[in-house]
């Protein structure tokens, strides 16, 4: 199965979409650093021009037929072939739109918000880079390529969540995000290198063919799969490896935005689509993805309900949205996964990017404190969250809706029904914890009413102090102010619009994905009625929940959970994963590995060293006894050798 | 040749043998020098022997050459032992051992 050619029109707007970006790194990062309005603009242009392109494509290929390929040949050894080029089809197509819009979005809106940062050049080189990174993601055609995308993606992330590198728990965090996802990549480098022993061929159609994967044993299928899967699981912030998300937050808000809700985070289950036929070829391992979707998604929920960290529930929102796609994924609902991304794209970087602006106005995170100095009189900002978090508990008629409502379907196919239940609880959570936190918002409350005093185990709520544009939060110039806010305010209004009307666009969306999709198994139709309305209704009682608990007048604005400490605390420590990685990293590497690595340092490396300069002195002292300095003896010697040596050639002459 | 070359070449090789002695055996810088001296005029005499023995003036010639080699020796050498008595105020050689 190999792909149609490229015609020249795609080619020509493929390449400026992929490559400016890049140029625009390279220029922002090595000339313009001075410069920053400079380097913005080289940044944002070469993101618009790759929006135009990406919508140039999407225009072209409207109607395409089969997915279309273009590489060229970038090493060759014997036997062995690394093409690199582009991949087009339907999926990629929907995906480089999404990124590069968001991606323009949200270097639009840094503009305000980045506003004066020293690093102003750097943040936006930095974006140019992760959008190239994540375009060639998109587009690569092979794994080989992709996974090195991947890597520069993470590259990326690594960079901006750091970016405030001044700040100490900003590094430790970039630290900690790159780690975790190594850790995944390790085991999607060593599944494609199986994949890659057994098959030869690394082309993502050819795995996606019949034919190629067909002759794998299945087990080794399986094995690779799973393997494989642990990269989504690193880069999406699934179940074992989701506790590096919360922590990227302490990157600026419009990074998040971008990297951590819509697009990067997002590659994870972007890869799982680009594979689903492959994916599905091996039925026990849909059955693991589906159930860590589901516990990463129970599980972030529960973590977002008790957060006051502003961009933290979103952060666990992202988590828990992301377990959505991959349970859909999992369940075989292409298009729903899919759809989802797309939506959630739109309405999680919007979502955001509000948090960003009431940030950048009050220059704190947490969300009690954020509507006691009012943040609801920013009219923008507070109708377009409101949007977003109907938008996440999917209430119609935003894009949230339509995408919950097409998960829930394909969960309702299943056989067994728990993971239908599941999905439903998570969708009674998300409610709760998207209204809980709009109804702090808009009505706060007196401090003596006030929050619970947090419980001694929460963290306290980090401030983005770090962050040079929080100097100066009030007393910045007034005017300044207002420009900075409606910079960030048009991002806002495009992306609250796009999350009202993406939803209408479900169908011919489907229609588009499915006709691209050849592997069997993605039977999608025939919805339950029933769970809809199920999911509705437990999306509205959620939001009910919210209210009484923190919208109404009255109300104490403590959840149901906080009145439980010990899940409270459970919850509000991550269900104590990092406490179990901190126990795992301190047993296994600090007093396992690098004990027995001190170990060996110490006696075996050292130690022989020492004995060898040792044992060279001793040697040396004993040599030296027979030196004693006396030219007599000498002298004796040398008679003694000479008297021998005449004795011996005496006798032998004879 | 009225005494026998065996004969001399015993009295030479005793002569050197007691240059040897003296070379090595005693703890003076003087009388190293002088030991190897007299180990020079043991190889002399036996020269001088041989030149007779075979009617062959070079053993003469290479006598003459040690007496230059020897006077040469001992003023360069007496010269250096005077050096070194004023330095380190001994003639013993086991004195002289920085190299060690």
């Amino acid at each position: 199965m190999v792909g149609s050619p490229v015609d020249a029109a795609t080619l020509t707007a493929l390449v400026p979409a992929t490559m400016l970006p890049f140029v625009a790194f390279l220029l922002t990062f090595i000339f313009t650093r001075r410069f920053p309005r400079f380097s913005a603009g080289l940044s944002i242009g070469s993101i618009a021009v790759s929006l135009v392109c990406s919508l140039a494509l999407l225009g072209l290929n409207l109607k395409m037929t089969g997915p279309m390929q273009y590489s060229v040949r970038l090493l060759a050894s014997s036997g062995l072939d690394i093409p690199f080029g582009f991949l087009l089809d339907r999926l990629n197509l929907l995906m480089i739109v999404v990124v590069s819009a968001v991606c323009f979005l949200v270097q639009v809106y840094s503009l305000g918000y980045m506003a004066g940062d020293p690093g102003f050049s750097r943040y936006y080189s930095f974006m140019s880079l992760f959008a190239w990174a994540m375009l060639n993601l998109t587009l690569s055609p092979t794994i080989l390529q992709l996974y090195v995308f991947w890597e520069l993606v993470g590259l990326s992330s690594y960079l901006l969540i750091g970016f405030w590198y001044e700040k100490f728990s900003a590094t430790q965090a970039g630290k900690k995000a790159f780690v975790m996802t190594r850790a995944g990549d390790a085991a999607f480098f060593i599944g494609f290198l199986l994949l890659f022993l057994h098959t030869g061929n690394l082309s993502i159609l050819d795995l996606n063919g019949r034919a190629v994967s067909a002759a794998l044993p299945p087990s080794v299928l399986t094995l690779s799969a799973l393997l494989i899967f642990g990269g989504i699981v690193g880069k999406s912030a699934q179940f074992p490896l989701l506790t590096w998300l919360p922590d990227a937050m302490e990157g600026p808000t419009p990074v998040s935005a971008l990297l951590h809700s819509a697009t990067m985070v997002a590659a994870g289950v972007y890869l799982f689509a680009r594979l689903f036929p492959f994916f599905s070829m091996s039925p026990a391992a849909m059955e693991v993805f589906l159930a860590i979707g589901t516990i990463s998604m129970i599980l972030a929920s529960t973590m977002a309900i008790v957060s006051r960290d502003i961009k933290k529930v979103w952060a666990y929102s992202t988590i828990s949205q992301l377990g959505f796609m991959i349970m859909a994924l999992g369940a075989g609902g292409y298009f729903a996964g899919i759809f989802h991304l797309t939506a959630h794209a739109g309405f999680k970087s919007l979502l955001f990017l509000c948090s960003g602006v009431f940030i950048h106005r009050y220059g704190t995170n947490d969300v009690y404190e954020l509507g006691r100095l009012g943040s609801r009189r920013m009219i923008v900002p507070t109708v377009s969250i409101i949007v977003g978090a109907a938008a996440l508990s999917g209430f119609p008629p935003f894009s949230g809706y339509f995408s919950k409502e097409a998960i829930m379907g394909s969960l309702a196919e299943l056989p067994n029904p728990a993971w239908l239940a599941a999905g439903l609880a998570g969708v009674f959570l998300t409610a709760y914890y998207s209204f809980r936190l709009i109804f702090i918002l808009l009505l706060p409350r007196a401090w003596e009413a006030g929050p619970p005093a947090p419980i001694s185990t929460a963290r306290p709520p980090t401030r983005e102090a770090g962050g040079p544009n929080s100097q100066s939060p009030h007393a910045g110039a007034e005017t300044g102010h207002e420009s900075h806010y409606w910079v960030m305010a048009w991002p806002l209004i495009i992306l609250t619009a796009i999350t009202v009307i993406l939803g209408f666009f479900a169908g011919p969306v489907k229609d588009f994905l499915q006709a691209g999709i050849t592997a069997g198994g993605t039977a999608e139709g025939g919805a339950f009625a029933w769970s809809h309305v199920a999911a509705l209704g437990l999306a509205v009682a959620g939001a009910v929940l919210a209210w009484l608990e923190f919208g109404r007048s009255g109300a104490k604005q403590i959840g149901f959970v906080e009145r439980i400490p010990p899940l409270y605390r459970l919850f509000a420590e991550r269900w104590y994963i990092d406490h179990f990685y901190r126990l795992l990293v301190n047993l296994v590497v600090d007093r396992g590995i690098s004990y027995l690595c001190y170990q060996n340092d110490n006696k075996v490396i050292d130690a022989s060293i020492d004995e060898l300069s040792e044992g060279t002195i001793e040697g040396g002292r004993i040599v030296a006894f027979l030196q004693s300095g006396m030219i007599q003896y000498r002298l004796l010697v040398i008679f003694a050798v000479m008297v021998l040596l005449s004795i011996y050639f005496f006798f032998q002459v004879i | 040749m009225i005494v026998p070359f065996g004969h001399v070449l015993m009295v030479a090789g005793i002569i050197f043998a007691l240059g040897v002695f003296c070379a090595v055996v005693r703890r003076n810088l003087i009388m190293i020098v002088l030991g190897i001296e007299i180990m020079l005029n043991a190889v002399s005499i036996a020269f001088v022997a041989a030149a007779l023995r075979w009617n062959n003036l070079e053993g003469q010639t290479f006598v003459l050459f040690i007496l230059a080699v020897a006077a040469t020796e001992v003023s360069v050498g007496l010269a250096i032992i005077v050096y070194a008595f004023r330095r380190t105020g001994s003639f013993d050689p086991s004195n002289f051992n920085l190299l060690r």
